[in-house]
């Protein structure tokens, strides 16, 4: 074992552990943001628009939307970084300004009807729910089972966009991003409770209407 | 299947614990059908155009796409800068270039071979 003598002489350590140098190098890393430091904001963006595309991919389903939208959600970031007060994780924070900005997008479009309405197959012709698993377009090496892995995403995607954007928005949150319940609910705003409540329903509604659609159930 | 009708008091109540576990075939077919497969775009160019666009140039200030008027100055210096180069290689390059040399097209004298 090291001397602790040592091991406090390490300036990681002399600033109180491995934890708190990292949220003094975030906090550093706010005030440069507060004070407009465009250096800054650039390491922002290309740490974090990845994740933020993908998240508005998910949310709204067309590529397009997802990049005008995420170019959006770093603009209102650049705007309001100065009123973040450090109360949760910037990444958290990130996460909020994106699924609020989003579900205002998805409101907006709704009131415009530009969601894509594909006309899906009958139910007879879709392959069985089975193959659904981890089974995507570009995995298919067939060409039937290439439209059948095809069906069954459209499926799954039609499904997805058809849940009320609070619903969806804990799903992705949760089932696709991997954040935990105490994320989602600085998020969402929504007491724990609240949150585990909603994403059981909104895994319940998911399934049934894939089933629905399917015409079998997802075992 | 969208349920406009939900509200937030019935939602209070946590379900049960083995309710909360996620569905694996549920999870993994959400997975398979959001998979993104191509690369996400780079933000970075547009974020900044929309800064610069929407600041009026105070942030990522390129000078030129953000001017409120045209810069008058900056174009007539360019043009006379120009101008300079273009008089200069002119001046440098003439003196090289002569008038082609005249080509004598003389018939070659015959031999006439003597019996």
């Amino acid at each position: 074992m090291a001397d602790r003598r040592d091991v406090a002489a390490h300036p990681v350590y002399l600033a109180g552990g491995v934890a708190d140098a990292e949220e003094q190098s975030e906090r550093k890393f706010i005030e440069r943001l507060a004070q407009r430091d465009e250096r800054a904001f650039n390491e922002l963006v290309e740490l974090y628009e990845a994740r933020v595309f993908r998240l508005l991919l998910r949310m709204l389903g067309r590529r397009d939307e997802a990049e005008d939208m995420a170019q959006e959600v770093f603009v209102q970031i650049f705007k309001a970084v100065s009123t973040f007060r450090g109360d949760s994780k910037l990444s958290t924070w990130i996460y909020r300004v994106s699924v609020n900005l989003c579900k205002n997008r998805m409101k907006y479009l709704a009131r415009r009807h530009s969601e894509g309405e594909d006309e899906l197959e009958p139910v007879a012709e879709r392959a069985a729910l089975d193959e659904a698993k981890g089974v995507t377009f570009g995995d298919v090496a067939q060409p039937d089972r290439l439209v059948e892995g095809y069906q069954i995403e459209r499926v799954v995607q039609q499904c997805i966009a058809e849940l009320d954007p609070d619903f969806r928005e804990v799903l992705i949150l949760r089932d696709l991003e991997d954040l935990s319940y105490e994320e989602l609910s600085e998020i969402t705003g929504l007491a724990d409770g609240t949150v585990k409540s909603r994403l059981h329903r909104a895994r319940s509604m998911l399934k049934a209407n894939v089933e629905r659609k399917m015409g079998e159930k997802i075992r | 299947m969208t349920d406009p009708g939900h509200d937030e008091a019935n939602e209070t109540a946590p379900p049960s614990a083995a309710a909360q576990e996620p569905d694996e075939s549920l999870r993994s077919m959400l997975r398979g059908a959001l998979r993104e497969e191509e690369p996400p775009p780079n933000v970075l160019a547009g974020v900044q155009k929309r800064i610069r666009e929407r600041s009026k140039g105070k942030f990522y200030a390129d000078g030129w796409s953000t001017a409120k008027h045209p810069p008058l100055n900056t174009y007539l210096i360019t043009s006379l800068l120009m101008l300079a180069i273009l008089v200069i290689s002119y001046a440098l390059l003439s003196p090289l270039v002569g008038s082609p040399v005249p080509v004598r097209n003389q018939p070659v004298p015959i031999q006439v071979i003597p019996r």
